[in-house]
C-alpha cells in the first residue's frame, strides 16, 4: 500500500469565476471548431441554477463540467464536460458524472439529460454505463463540423442510494472514455421530448420548421453564439409533420398535419354499408377499415405532397370506440412507425376531437385553442361534457350519456319515423318544416334530482322511448303522423338539454368558452341553439369546420403534435384498443 | 428477404430470406392480444434477423382462414409496412404454411390442416402432397366445417379415390411466419400465383338486416 505511489489528483470542487481561465484554456483546445465564448462561459459559471465543477490535478484545472437543475424540477441537463488531453483515461469524466448526477437528484431532479455526438462511441459508452438511455438523434446537431448528437436520459429513482457516499473521485482503472466532446446550448432547459425510440444513424426527428425559440433563457447570448444547438434543444420541435389513423367507429381517417396545418384530411365511410342495418354494425365497421386504410393513407400522402418517410410521428386513435375497428388502425400504426423508424403516439379519441378545433379545414396555419374550454362533443357513440383547461395534459370529465348516445338517438327516432339511415340528416331536412313546440318531449336528466346527481349527464333512451309511444298512439288510432313536427319536436329535446348541460358546465366552471366536436355538430339545429344560448350566456362559440367535426384522422394527427411539440415523448408499441379509454389518459 | 407476417392463429412474425431461410421468428399463441404484441415483434423480428425494413423485398401476410378481428391485425399491419417501405404485400393462405411444415418434418400424402375457427366450429384444408419443388398441393378448402361435419366436408372437397380412408388429420393451434414466408419466397421463385387480397374470414358478420322498428308499447 504504502509504496503504491498517490493518485495525483487533488479532487472534485465547485467551480467559481476564477476558474474562467483555466475553463477557457481547456474549452478552446478541446472544442476547437465550437468553442463557447468567455462571455457565455462566464455567464454559465454564475447562472442561477448552474452547477459546475472543475477537477484539479497537481494545482491545475484538468476537467470541468456543468450541470443545469432548477430547484424542483423534474428535468436536468448535463450542459458540458471536457477533459484535458492530457488528463484522460483516468476516470476523471466518470468521477464527474457522479457528481453531477448526485447534485440533479439532490435538487430534486427525476431525470438528467445529455446529448453527446453520434462520432464519440467512447463517450456514449461512459453514459451507457453510467444507466442512460439513448431517447433518439437529432441530425446536424453540432456545427460547423454537422455531426448529429445522440439524445440521452437518465432516469433518477426516488429514493437516492444509501449504499455507501460517493467517493469524490472514483479510484478507477484508466478506461477508454474520453468524454470531452458531449455538450448542449446553455439555454434554459425546457421539456425533452423523446424523439424516436431508437437512435438509427440516419433516424431521427426532422425538424419541420425552425423550431420555437427557447424562453425565459438567462443567457440571451447563447443562441448567438450557439445558433445550431440552441433550436435543437429537446422539446423545440415546433410544428412536427404527423400522419394520424383513426379507425374508432365507421370512418376510416387518415389526416396528415404540420403542427395546426392541415394538408391532407382524407376519410372513407362504411356508413352505407350499415344502412341496411339502421345502425353501425362493428364487423361491417372493421371489415371495411382493412379495405380502406392502405388506400386512404396513399391518398392523404399524395394531397399532403410529401413524401411518407418525411413525417416526424405516426399517430393513431387507440380508444374510446368500437374494439375490433380501433385493433385495425392500431395494428396498421404500429406496423408503419416501425416501417418508417419513426415514434408512435396512440392518442385519445375524445380529445383529439376536441384537437380539431386547432386545424383550418382549408389548410390554413391553424390556431391556438383559447383555454380553459368546455366541450360538447356528440355522435352516433358519444355524447360527452368535458372541461378542458390544456389540451396536452388536462382534460376533465364531467359527464356523459348513461345510455344512448346523441346520433343514436337519432338513428331510432328517424327509424320510428321510416326515415333511412343515418337518422341525424333525415330528421334534420324533415324538421325544417315543423313546429319544434308541436309536442313536448322529455328532457332526460333535467329535473331537480337529476341536476343534482347528473348534473352533466345525458340520457336519451327515455327520449326515443317516448318518440316511439307518441307515434304508436297516432298510428295505433288510425291518425296520420305528423312526421315534420315529431321530428322537429324530438330534435328540440335532443338539442335542449345538450346545450342545458353545455352551459351549465360553462357558468358552474366560470368558463367563458364552449367547443362543439362530433358528427351531431352537423345537425343545423343543435348548431343555432348552441348560437343562442351561448350569446345569451356571454359565452364564446367555437365549432369547428364539419369535415373537421365528424370523425376524421387529422384531429388525432394533430393532437399528437401538440403533445409532441410540449415535449411528450412516444405511446411505445405493446398498447393496445382501448374501448373504454378515459378522456385523462390523452395519450396512451 | 420477407418480413413475414401471421395473426389467424396466435401472432407470429418473422424475417426469411430464400437463400437463408427463416432469419429470426417469433411466435406467440395468446389470441387476445394480437394488437398489443404486433409492433414490438415486428421490431423484434428485424432487431434479431439484423435487417432494416429497406433491405426487405416484401411483406408476407397470412390471410387466413382466422377468427377476424385477430385476422385483421396482422394484414393490416403488412399492408401498412409494405407501403412504409414501398413494397409489396405477399398474400398467402395461412393453412398453407401448416402444411408446409408438416411436409417439410416429414409427413408424406394426403394431409387436413385443421385450425380453431372459435364458435365450435373448424376451418380447415385439405391437401394432396408436395409438387416437385416441396410446395404443397391444396385440394380442398380452407373451409369452415362443425366439428362433426368435418371429416366427410373435407373428404368431400378433397375428392379422395380413397373416401373412405382416414384423412391424416393435424390440428394447428399456431400458424409459423417463418413457414408462410419461406412458402411466399418459393411461389414467387417458381412463379407461382400467391392467394386472392382477399382476409380469408368464411364467415358473414354477424347481424341481419334491420326487420322495422320494434314497438315499445304492448
Amino acid at each position: 500500500m504504502s509504496a503504491s505511489r498517490p493518485r495525483a489528483l487533488e479532487g472534485i470542487r465547485r467551480a467559481t469565476a476564477d476558474d474562467l481561465d483555466a475553463i477557457m484554456a481547456i474549452e478552446t483546445s478541446v472544442f476547437v471548431t465550437d468553442a463557447w465564448s468567455r462571455e457565455l462561459m462566464q455567464a454559465e459559471l454564475t447562472a442561477p441554477h448552474s452547477f459546475y465543477l472543475v477537477v484539479e490535478r497537481d494545482g491545475a484545472v484538468v476537467a470541468y463540467s456543468g450541470l443545469r437543475a432548477a430547484p424542483s424540477v423534474e428535468d436536468a441537463d448535463i450542459q458540458t464536460i471536457a477533459v484535458a488531453p492530457h488528463a484522460r483515461r483516468l476516470g476523471l469524466g466518470r468521477a464527474l458524472m457522479h457528481q453531477m448526477i448526485a447534485e440533479a437528484r439532490g435538487r430534486g431532479a427525476r431525470h438528467v439529460f445529455l446529448e453527446v455526438r453520434a462520432d464519440n462511441p467512447s463517450a456514449q459508452q461512459l453514459y451507457d454505463s453510467l444507466g442512460f438511455e439513448r431517447l433518439g438523434v437529432r441530425p446536424h446537431y453540432y456545427q460547423p463540423d454537422d455531426v448529429d448528437a445522440v439524445v440521452m436520459r437518465l432516469t433518477l429513482q426516488p429514493v437516492p442510494p444509501t449504499v455507501e457516499p460517493q467517493p469524490p473521485v472514483e479510484p478507477l482503472p484508466p478506461v477508454e472514455e474520453t468524454p470531452t466532446v458531449e455538450r448542449s446550448a446553455p439555454v434554459e432547459p425546457l421539456p425533452p421530448v423523446e424523439l424516436v425510440e431508437t437512435a438509427p444513424s440516419n433516424g431521427g426527428f426532422r425538424q419541420a420548421q425552425p423550431a420555437v425559440p427557447a424562453v425565459g433563457s438567462a443567457q440571451p447570448a447563447a443562441r448567438s453564439t450557439q445558433p445550431a444547438a440552441a433550436s435543437a434543444r429537446p422539446g423545440a420541435v415546433a410544428a412536427p409533420l404527423v400522419l394520424g389513423i383513426e379507425t374508432s367507429c365507421d370512418e376510416t381517417g387518415v389526416g396528415i398535419v404540420r403542427g395546426t396545418q392541415l394538408l391532407a384530411n382524407v376519410i372513407a365511410s362504411s356508413m352505407d354499408e350499415h344502412a341496411r342495418y339502421g345502425g353501425v354494425v362493428p364487423e361491417v365497421a372493421a371489415r371495411a377499415h382493412l379495405e380502406a386504410l392502405e388506400p386512404a393513407i396513399t391518398e392523404a400522402v399524395a394531397r399532403a405532397g410529401i413524401r411518407l418517410d418525411e413525417i416526424d410521428a405516426v399517430a393513431v386513435t387507440s380508444g374510446p370506440g368500437l374494439a375490433g375497428a380501433l385493433m385495425v388502425g392500431v395494428g396498421a400504426a404500429k406496423a408503419l412507425a416501425v416501417a418508417l423508424d419513426k415514434p408512435l403516439y396512440g392518442v385519445n379519441h375524445l380529445v383529439g376531437h376536441v384537437g380539431a378545433d386547432l386545424l383550418d379545414a382549408d389548410g390554413g396555419p391553424g390556431r391556438d385553442i383559447e383555454l380553459p374550454t368546455i366541450a360538447l362533443l356528440v355522435s352516433g357513440g358519444h355524447t360527452s361534457l368535458l372541461h378542458v383547461r390544456s389540451l396536452t395534459d388536462d382534460v376533465e370529465l364531467l359527464g356523459e350519456t348513461i345510455d344512448d348516445a346523441a346520433g343514436e338517438a337519432f338513428d331510432k327516432v328517424a327509424r320510428v319515423l321510416g326515415l333511412p339511415y343515418p337518422g341525424g340528416p333525415q330528421i334534420d331536412r324533415v324538421a325544417a318544416d315543423g313546429d319544434p313546440a308541436a309536442i313536448r318531449f322529455p328532457r332526460g336528466l333535467t329535473l331537480p334530482k337529476d341536476m343534482a346527481k347528473h348534473r352533466y349527464d345525458f340520457s336519451f333512451s327515455g327520449l326515443k322511448t317516448s318518440v316511439a309511444r307518441w307515434v304508436e298512439r297516432r298510428e295505433d288510432a288510425g291518425e296520420p303522423v305528423p312526421v315534420a313536427d315529431v321530428a322537429a319536436s324530438f330534435r328540440e329535446a335532443v338539442a335542449d338539454v345538450l346545450l342545458r348541460k353545455a352551459i351549465a358546465a360553462c357558468v358552474d366552471r366560470d368558463v367563458p368558452r364552449l367547443l362543439l366536436g362530433g358528427g351531431v355538430v352537423a345537425n343545423a339545429r343543435v348548431r343555432q341553439l348552441a348560437q343562442e344560448r351561448a350569446d345569451a350566456a356571454g359565452i364564446q362559440l367555437r365549432i369547428p369546420a364539419l369535415s373537421l367535426c365528424t370523425d376524421n384522422g387529422a384531429m388525432i394527427a394533430a393532437l399528437a403534435a401538440q403533445r409532441i411539440s410540449a415535449g411528450f415523448g412516444p405511446s411505445g408499441l405493446d398498447f393496445g384498443a382501448d374501448s373504454t379509454l378515459p378522456v385523462t389518459d390523452i395519450q396512451v | 428477404m420477407l418480413l413475414a407476417i401471421d395473426t389467424s392463429a396466435g401472432t407470429s412474425v418473422a424475417v426469411v430470406d430464400r437463400e437463408g431461410g427463416v432469419l429470426s421468428e417469433s411466435t406467440t399463441v395468446d389470441t387476445m392480444r394480437h394488437a398489443e404484441v404486433i409492433g414490438g415483434m415486428i421490431r423484434d423480428a428485424l432487431a434479431q434477423a439484423s435487417v432494416t425494413p429497406g433491405e426487405l423485398s416484401g411483406v408476407a401476410a397470412g390471410m387466413g382462414p382466422g377468427p377476424f378481428t385477430g385476422l385483421r391485425v396482422g394484414i393490416a399491419a403488412a399492408k401498412a409496412f409494405a407501403l412504409g417501405i414501398g413494397r409489396p404485400v405477399v398474400p398467402i393462405v395461412s393453412h398453407d404454411a401448416v402444411a408446409l411444415e408438416r411436409y417439410a418434418w416429414g409427413h408424406i400424402g394426403p394431409l387436413l390442416v385443421v385450425t380453431d375457427a372459435r364458435r365450435r366450429e373448424l376451418y380447415w384444408s385439405t391437401y394432396g402432397g408436395v409438387d416437385e419443388l416441396g410446395i404443397p398441393l391444396r385440394t380442398g378448402g380452407p373451409g369452415l366445417s362443425k366439428p362433426d361435419e368435418l371429416p366427410e366436408a373435407a373428404r368431400r372437397a378433397a375428392g379422395h379415390a380413397s373416401a373412405l380412408a382416414e384423412l391424416p388429420r393435424y390440428d394447428a393451434t399456431s400458424v409459423s411466419a417463418g413457414q408462410l414466408g419461406l412458402l411466399a419466397e418459393w411461389l414467387y421463385a417458381a412463379r407461382r400465383p400467391f392467394a386472392e387480397d382477399r382476409p380469408l374470414y368464411l364467415r358473414s358478420p354477424d347481424v341481419t338486416p334491420s326487420s322495422g322498428p320494434k314497438r315499445v308499447t304492448a
